[in-house]
């Protein structure tokens, strides 16, 4: 016998990961679907475009991906423990299964899922206590970095104009960046948390051209300026001429003797 | 005599202008001016017909040179691609905007200036790009003094002001030469008190909050004071904006950040 | 631990370059050899010589070579240093001192020579033919020790070798301090600094050659005779 949970609460309060951690903790077959929200008045759901996926891919093993059809489709295994995330701002109007957002019912029919159970940050105890600010107004904004690669000191001074409000009013921004040296980093920031997560993927690509994993960055906040995002990320990401210079002094040994200038 | 030294106003008008009041209303007259008048700020001409109309002696700094030369910074001085491409964009709109005259006066800066003992240059007496930090080797700090036959050395480029003390040293030493068949001599060797002083940055400071900072010394009793002064930063801000410069260097500017980081490698030499 | 051989101030001289190289044979024990610069000067035909070092006969140890001061002057002249010329050579020798020294290369060897590099690390030790601050720089016996602490500092080094000044010399670092008094707008600090266990060693030039033992810290200083087949005479 299986357990479906369908977990909501409002973007940064900490859903994937306590869904991760209840992944890694079953001793079982594990699943995992990420549906997207709905956009409430003035606030637009960000486009996660397969970061938090990738990100528990890379952390939980053999994580059976709902999202693909074969997977959703296929028998289920005993004992399979399947959560769903779904971004929510509000509260649901009931408790229990009663309380799904009616608009999810399709999305959850097509993947043949029936929860058991709903679990809304803020509002059920069994989750963390909701830490996020009440914002009246969200924008959302998305770029897909796939095939990108940065210049490492570049990012670092990026994420940092990012989350200290050089492009407007930040409130969450979360990514997966690729990195010369092949390692994946999920970054992650929330206005109300002290600090950045930087965690690496556990897969690492050879240092040798671009990685095909997923890539994207997704900035939530007021008074976003995406351009200003954009001229700067074209100045961060490295050409191929430069990707190659820093590959290439990867993929070498350290030369005998070494040159001092 | 007491004199103000500045440096590094990087083309920010409002905050020179606050400067030169502050040194005004201190009844100061003697003024010197360590270089890197233009650079990233949005009102190079006018800081630098400012300090030519107050006829201010200044040395020249490693964007007075650049902006002259053409672009020869080397890359090492840019600790990312970011930093460098927002440096080289700054060079390219501040080298269109100067007029001729501009050009030539900043072309016609000395590299250092030295009044009696007191040697005055941009980064140091080695480089305009080579960084002082306070807390560099003690020892190279001093040869920097020594060798440039100053006791105070006034520098700036690192736009974070102090003041350092360098005293009580020796050197001991065991030589031994092909010649000298005997056994090796040994040798201590005293070492001077010298005195480095940092005129931190009027127009884009870093030293944690937004305040212009200049120095006063008083050559007789030797005392030092780091002045910090407000200006109408909102100006400035709204001028880069407005020449089109990008928005995130006003963003860096407000925040008390430098427009590109600078690698922070004190013992740097560019050898270019 | 193998030894290292330590050589310059060859200007040319191809015997100098045989006269040592069957030297390091007898010696034994030395593993590389290193051309700490001036391997051409104006007074001879360094062609000859040129050739030996990129291509090494049989049984002889490949030197590991680094430009010295006379390479960058004619470097420089002929234009492989961007603007600059051989001032430095033409004003203290004046004109024709140049053109013996472009007489003495042939221009099929520049590419060769400009590839040459600064220096090279080893270890915890730079060996550089004049110092960090600058090929010319010439340190000896009498630099000042805070110069030569400076140098060492500069490139991060316990041991600089350098060939400039043409002696043979070692100035260990062995005491002294220093203290440092910083105010800011943060407030005040007192640094204190000892000095670090370094030294400078000069290497010598031509038949003036050094070995040194990285695993013993062990400095020998050779000089060999002018004739043929004569063995050297070193001490440590």
């Amino acid at each position: 016998m299986g357990h479906t949970l369908l977990i909501s609460g409002p973007p940064g309060c900490g859903k994937t990961t306590w869904i991760c951690q209840r992944l890694q903790a079953h001793r079982g077959p594990r699943a995992y679907l990420r549906l997207g929200g709905f956009g409430d008045e003035g606030q637009q759901q960000a486009r996660d475009g397969g970061i938090d996926a990738a990100v528990l891919q890379d952390r939980v093993d053999n994580l059976l991906d709902l999202a693909n059809p074969d997977h959703a489709l296929a028998p289920r295994p005993d004992n399979l423990l399947a959560l769903i995330e779904v971004p929510q701002f509000q509260p649901p109007s009931a408790s229990g299964p009663d309380g799904i957002d009616r608009r999810l019912i399709p999305a959850l029919d097509a993947h043949h899922l029936v929860p058991d159970a709903h679990l809304h940050f803020g509002r059920d105890r069994e989750l963390p206590a909701q830490d996020t600010l009440d914002f009246r107004r969200l924008e959302s904004w998305w770029h897909n970095l796939s095939g990108t690669v940065w210049d490492p000191a570049s990012l670092s001074s990026f994420w940092f104009e990012l989350v200290n409000g050089a492009y407007g009013d930040v409130y969450r921004a979360k990514a997966l960046f690729n990195l010369p040296d092949g390692r994946g980093f999920f970054f992650n920031w929330m206005v109300s948390q002290s600090g950045s997560q930087f965690e690496p993927l556990t897969a690492v690509a050879p240092p040798q051209g671009r990685p095909a994993r997923l890539s994207r960055l997704v900035v939530q906040g007021k008074a976003l300026a995406s351009g200003g995002i954009e001229t700067t990320l074209s100045d961060c990401l490295l050409s191929d001429a430069a990707l190659e210079l820093q590959q290439a002094a990867l993929r070498l040994p350290v030369p005998q003797p070494s040159a001092a200038s | 005599m007491t004199h103000a030294v500045m440096s590094c106003l990087h083309a920010n008008l409002a905050a020179l202008e606050a400067v030169l009041a502050d040194i005004d209303q201190l009844g100061i007259t003697t003024i010197t001016c360590l270089g890197d008048l233009v650079g990233y700020g949005p009102q190079p001409n006018e800081v630098v017909e400012l300090v030519r109309e107050r006829a201010i002696p200044s040395c020249q700094g490693c964007w007075d040179e650049d902006i002259i030369e053409g672009l020869n910074s080397c890359e090492c001085s840019y600790p990312s691609q970011l930093a460098e491409r927002r440096g080289h964009l700054a060079h390219q709109w501040t080298a269109d905007q100067l007029s001729e005259a501009n050009k030539v006066f900043l072309a016609s800066l000395p590299m250092t200036l030295r009044r009696d003992r007191l040697l005055f240059v941009h980064g140091s007496p080695n480089s305009q790009h080579e960084y002082l930090l306070p807390d560099m080797d003690a020892f190279a700090a001093l040869e920097r003094v020594e060798t440039a036959g100053a006791d105070t050395l006034f520098c700036g480029h690192t736009h974070r002001p102090y003041v350092r003390d360098l005293r009580d040293g020796s050197i001991r030493v065991r030589i031994q030469s092909s010649t000298d068949h005997t056994s090796p001599a040994e040798r201590q060797m005293p070492l001077p008190v010298r005195r480095i002083i940092n005129a931190g940055s009027v127009g884009e400071p870093r030293h944690g909050n937004t305040n212009a900072t200049y120095v006063i010394h008083d050559e007789e009793t030797g005392s030092v004071e780091i002045r910090e002064v407000p200006y109408d930063l909102e100006r400035t801000c709204q001028a880069i904006v407005e020449a089109g410069l990008p928005p995130v260097f006003a963003w860096r500017l407000s925040q008390g950040f430098e427009y590109a980081e600078r690698a922070d490698d004190a013992s740097h030499v560019c050898e270019r | 631990m193998a030894r290292w051989a330590l050589v310059s101030g060859l200007q040319g001289e191809l015997e100098v370059y045989e006269a040592i190289q069957r030297d390091l044979r007898q010696v034994g024990r030395v593993d590389t050899l290193f051309v700490l610069g001036n391997l051409i000067g104006p007074d001879r035909d360094a062609n000859a010589l040129l050739d030996r070092l990129q291509s090494p006969r049989r049984g002889e140890l490949q030197p590991q070579c680094i430009y010295g001061w006379w390479e960058d002057q004619l470097l420089a002249e002929r234009a492989f240093r961007g603007d600059r010329r051989a001032d430095a050579l033409r004003l203290s020798q004046g004109e024709a001192a140049v053109d013996a020294l472009l007489q003495a290369v042939d221009p099929g060897h520049l590419q060769w020579l400009a590839a040459l590099q600064f220096g090279f690390i080893e270890l915890d030790c730079a060996l550089l033919h004049g110092s960090s601050a600058d090929v010319g720089d010439s340190l000896n016996t009498g630099s000042s020790p805070l110069l030569l602490l400076d140098r060492l500092t500069r490139m991060d080094v316990n041991r600089l070798f350098t060939a400039r000044s043409g002696e043979q010399f070692s100035v260990d670092l062995t005491g002294g301090g220093i203290d440092s008094h910083v105010r800011d707008l943060e407030g005040e600090r007192q640094l204190q600094q000892v000095v670090p266990q370094r030294k400078v060693i000069g290497i010598g030039s031509g038949l003036h050659y050094t070995l040194y033992d990285p695993g013993s810290d062990r400095i020998e200083f050779r000089t060999l005779d002018q004739q043929p087949g004569s063995r050297g005479r070193g001490f440590a």
